[in-house]
């Protein structure tokens, strides 16, 4: 056993060494995000979840979707969670530590199993459909390059709605951050 | 001679993994011991660097204030960066009793971390690129992100009126100036077509005339896209006349005031590198990175200009710090939306215009109007609300 393992230790190092890369990210984002729903503290909970989202986007990188990884981050990490961040410090600070309990009793085990029950039956469904009887495509390189032509090619319509979208909430926040004038 | 010291580095690298290959060293363990050596290396430079400009930095605010700044230890004071590291180490590491201790322990290890991340990609001479990746400047914005979180930390991990007022002026700072940021950076990357750090410093190559380089900060777009990129790296790296965060006068040292000992040591030091990488970054985009400024001057090798010309924008921030007063916290926010962002938007529709009319006499008149026009009509919007009124003395005269 340990023989077999250190055989294909020496044999092919640096694939063992990426796979790691993918697993242990995996591990840790699993893990933060399990944490960041148990802590009772607010802070901690945040930060967990922006450990997550770094996490996730080694995950992109090791598994060589480079572009996705880094929006993740920049994204993520710079945005969102400096946004849920600056929420929490904006709220009262006993409301931060103080968190009441609003359910008890059976009521969390029957939400963990009503929402474990959901994701068996929906895995079963995936896994049961043609789609997941196709053969596994080949691992597919996205150069930059290729993501910012098919962005500005084929998908350019949907990239500007995206961005009118995205200025309307923009100019929205405007409105309702702005003061009355008297 | 001078081809062999353009490639010093590499070749000495080179040398020694041949070495130890001969002794039967397997490939994979050479592939990991050269990527640890040129981490060493990266990482052995700018912490020198830094050393050095922290005795530098008081020397030159020293001579611009007209004393003589730090003298005692050692010739002209050079030791000195000696004698803050044993300060340092030997002191008191306090914790606030109420510190969220976890957080206020991690929060330097976090500040670190994107610092030293961020110099992976930077192209420090010809072929000498530590990561050569497809998205370079994507990346180093992408871990760039991660300062902010750890600003956050130390501001709410030290349970400090001041430490959280600090680290929100911080963050705000920091998520304004960031979009200006990565627009006039976006700017280089759509003339050179690529986001990859290399492939940007070799579209600045080249000499117009047989002499004047092709660099960026001298087309009409560049200047303002590279002025913008300055002056939010200042803001950035939190440094005079951006540092409000760490305004002593009001704030004790914001994020920083409940940190002593080595943690604040980690917190200076990481502030330095991302100083650094900024610079180098900067230097990257618009001046040409590692290029000779003149054609003759191709004699000194590529990375020792790369080294000089980052060396010249830190002490061009330093002469800034020594220069300008502080900014208020609603002033510096109002200067990165109204006046940073708009511009910025100019330079990258000039740029545009610029390359598409084709680079020659046109585009310069083109592009020079694009910014210049918003250029007058912000600046005096912004000028004319403070308008300066002669000042009464109520109790002199």
């Amino acid at each position: 056993m340990v023989t077999d393992f250190l055989k294909t230790c020496c044999a092919d190092p640096m694939k063992l060494i990426g796979e790691w890369f993918v697993i242990l990210p995996a591990l840790v984002l699993l893990l933060a995000a399990a944490a960041a729903v148990v802590m009772r503290n607010l802070i901690h909970a945040a930060l967990l979840l922006t450990l997550s989202f770094i996490a996730l986007g080694i995950v992109f990188i090791a598994l060589g979707a480079e572009f996705v990884g880094f929006v993740q981050l920049l994204v993520y990490v710079g945005a969102v969670a400096m946004v849920i961040v600056f929420s929490i410090l904006l709220t009262k600070p006993d409301q931060l530590t103080k968190s009441r309990n609003l359910l008890s009793g059976f009521a969390p085990a029957a939400g963990v199993a009503v929402a474990f029950t959901a994701l068996a039956a929906l895995l079963g469904f995936i896994f049961s459909s043609p789609l997941a009887k196709k053969p596994m495509p080949a691992p597919a390189s996205a150069p930059v390059a290729a993501i910012g032509e098919a962005l500005m090619g084929d998908y350019v319509i949907a990239l500007i709605v995206l961005g009118i979208l995205l200025t309307a909430a923009l100019v929205g926040a405007a409105v309702i951050a702005m003061e009355d004038k008297p | 001679m001078i081809s062999s010291l353009e490639s010093a580095p590499i070749d000495v690298l080179h040398w020694f993994l041949g070495l130890l290959g001969s002794f039967g060293v397997p490939a994979w363990i050479l592939a990991i011991i050269s990527a640890l050596i040129i981490i060493g290396t990266i990482i052995g430079v700018f912490l020198s660097l830094f050393a050095l400009t922290s005795v530098m930095e008081r020397k030159i605010l020293a001579r611009v204030q007209n004393r003589y700044g730090p003298n005692r230890a050692g010739p002209f004071g050079l030791f000195q960066p000696i004698a803050d590291g044993i300060k340092m180490i030997t002191k008191e590491d306090l914790v606030p009793r109420t510190a969220d201790w976890i957080v206020h322990f991690l929060a330097p290890v976090v500040m670190m971390v994107p610092a030293l991340l961020v110099l992976a990609i930077i192209p420090y001479g010809r072929d000498m690129v530590p990561a050569e990746l497809d998205a370079g400047i994507l990346y180093f914005f992408a871990v760039g992100a991660g300062t902010e979180v750890a600003v956050f930390m130390a501001g709410w991990g030290s349970n400090n009126k001041y430490s959280v007022l600090g680290a929100m002026r911080a963050i705000a700072q920091m998520i304004s100036y960031e979009l200006p940021l990565v627009i006039s950076a976006i700017v280089t990357a759509m003339i050179s077509g690529s986001l990859s750090p290399s492939a940007i410093v070799s579209a600045q190559g080249g000499f117009a005339f047989g002499f004047v380089p092709q660099w960026f900060a001298l087309t009409p777009w560049g200047f303002t896209a590279g002025l913008i990129f300055y002056i939010c790296a200042l803001a950035e790296s939190n440094r005079s006349p951006f540092d409000l965060p760490e305004g002593e006068s009001e704030l004790v040292a914001g994020h920083l005031t409940e940190y002593s000992g080595f943690k604040y040591a980690t917190f200076f030091m990481a502030e330095y590198v991302g100083m650094f990488a900024i610079c180098g970054m900067f230097v990257t985009l618009f001046l040409g990175g590692w290029q000779a400024p003149l054609p003759f001057l191709d004699i000194i090798p590529s990375w020792c200009w790369f080294l000089g010309k980052v060396c010249f924008v830190a002490f061009t921030m330093i002469w800034v710090r020594a220069t300008l007063p502080r900014l208020r916290i609603d002033h510096l926010l109002a200067f990165a939306w109204k006046f940073l962002l708009p511009m910025s938007f100019a330079a990258f529709l000039s740029a545009a215009c610029w390359h598409y009319a084709g680079r020659g006499p046109l585009a310069w008149i083109l592009s020079l109007a694009i910014v210049g026009i918003p250029y007058l009509l912000l600046g005096n919007a912004f000028t004319n609300r403070f308008s300066v009124s002669r000042r009464t003395y109520l109790f002199s005269e």
